[in-house]
């Protein structure tokens, strides 16, 4: 489970990193980070996303990895939601960065389906937190 | 849990996220590059100097108002009947998208574009007027309006490129010439982008072309694809 949740942050990291405009332009859309801030968080983030997901392919760090994974999934939840709730219909920009020229439904429709899978990668993270935390506990 | 270790551990992630994000960026090519300060998106950066050094066009240059049909239909209606040499213009809230039908195009120094369709962009485009491709370097290769010059808002040249525009057709005169730009359609907003940006250095006769590209292409206009206009 770990290693899948760290292939899914180097697949989702890969683009973004390739194509820094393009994710800034993504950012930009979701009406949330300060204008001063988007440069910033286009070039930085992709990079702790990529570190994050290495450091749980390869077990070094677990514990770090997870709580900067599962802060990460935290802030696009609440990310997407406000979107929603405001209906601001974007691309989430998660895989692939360029405008995948998706009707408005569509988009809506990604939107309800992210949030739902950035939740089950929520759990997964809970649950290696959970397994961790037995794993350190002295047996009796 | 050792917090300590942790805080480190995740300072020690974040650092080195941050050094390799630089190191990339400092390599990067002109496409990639991406500016460290200011405001994004780059379009509503205003270059100081060329701001500074320009006076606002007011009186003899500024020509007369275009005439105002309110309010505007509601499905664009391109082909619609409307008078010769009228002009529909949008109401200051500029969220309605305004089809201008006009012969001519005057400038309008009090709003940053007037978005347009396909019948005036065609007529602007016989006369010669300055095109303008707001969308990505990349895509602008794949195909773009005859003529058209490439001023992404999304890389980190565009004020360089602004300059150099400013540059060539700094007279008051020339700034009052009609200026399309254009991105992908729909709600791509690069276009809008670089309209204001336009504005902010006096441009004040930037049109919109409100369908972009595709509807270019769909309705047959001339095209041209490769890194020149």
């Amino acid at each position: 489970m770990q290693i899948a949740l760290g292939v899914f942050f180097v697949a989702a990291a890969l683009p973004k990193i390739a194509d820094p405009p393009s994710f800034a332009h993504m950012v930009y859309n979701y009406r949330i980070v300060p204008g001063a801030l988007i440069n910033l968080m286009a070039l930085t983030m992709p990079w702790i996303e990529l570190f994050s997901g290495l450091a749980l392919i390869l077990g070094i760090w677990t514990g770090t990895a997870r709580t900067l994974v599962a802060a990460m999934l935290v802030m696009f939840i609440v990310a997407i939601s406000i979107n929603l709730a405001r209906h601001n219909v974007i691309d989430c920009g998660c895989f692939d960065v360029t405008a995948a020229g998706k009707t408005p439904e569509e988009r809506l429709a990604d939107m309800h389906w992210v949030i739902l899978r950035d939740t089950g990668m929520l759990l997964m993270c809970a649950q290696l937190w959970w397994a961790a935390r037995l794993n350190l506990q002295p047996t009796t | 849990m050792d917090w300590r270790r942790h805080f480190t551990e995740a300072a020690t992630l974040i650092g080195a996220a941050v050094l390799c994000a630089l190191i990339s960026n400092a390599i990067a090519g002109r496409e990639r590059k991406m500016l460290y300060s200011g405001t994004y998106p780059n379009a509503t950066n205003v270059p100081v100097a060329v701001t500074t050094s320009t006076p606002v066009l007011s009186g003899a240059a500024a020509p007369p108002p275009p005439q105002v049909v309110a309010p505007p239909k509601p499905s664009g209606g391109e082909g619609a009947a409307a008078p010769p040499s009228t002009t529909t213009t949008t109401p200051p809230k500029k969220t309605e998208p305004i089809v201008v039908q006009a012969q001519q195009f005057p400038p309008h120094p009090d709003k940053p574009y007037i978005e347009i369709a396909y019948d005036a962009v065609k007529q602007l485009h016989d006369k010669g007027a300055l095109f303008l491709d707001a969308r990505r370097t990349s895509v602008y290769e794949q195909g773009h309006i005859t003529g058209a010059r490439s001023f992404s808002v999304w890389e980190s040249d565009i004020d360089e490129k602004v300059n150099k525009l400013f540059e060539e057709r700094g007279d008051p005169r020339q700034q009052a010439e009609p200026i399309v730009v254009y991105c992908s359609g729909g709600d791509c907003e690069d276009s809008h982008m670089l309209a204001q940006k336009l504005w902010g250095i006096q441009y004040n006769n930037v049109y919109v072309y409100k369908d972009g590209f595709p509807d270019w292409q769909k309705k047959g206009g001339p095209a041209h694809t490769g890194g020149a206009p």
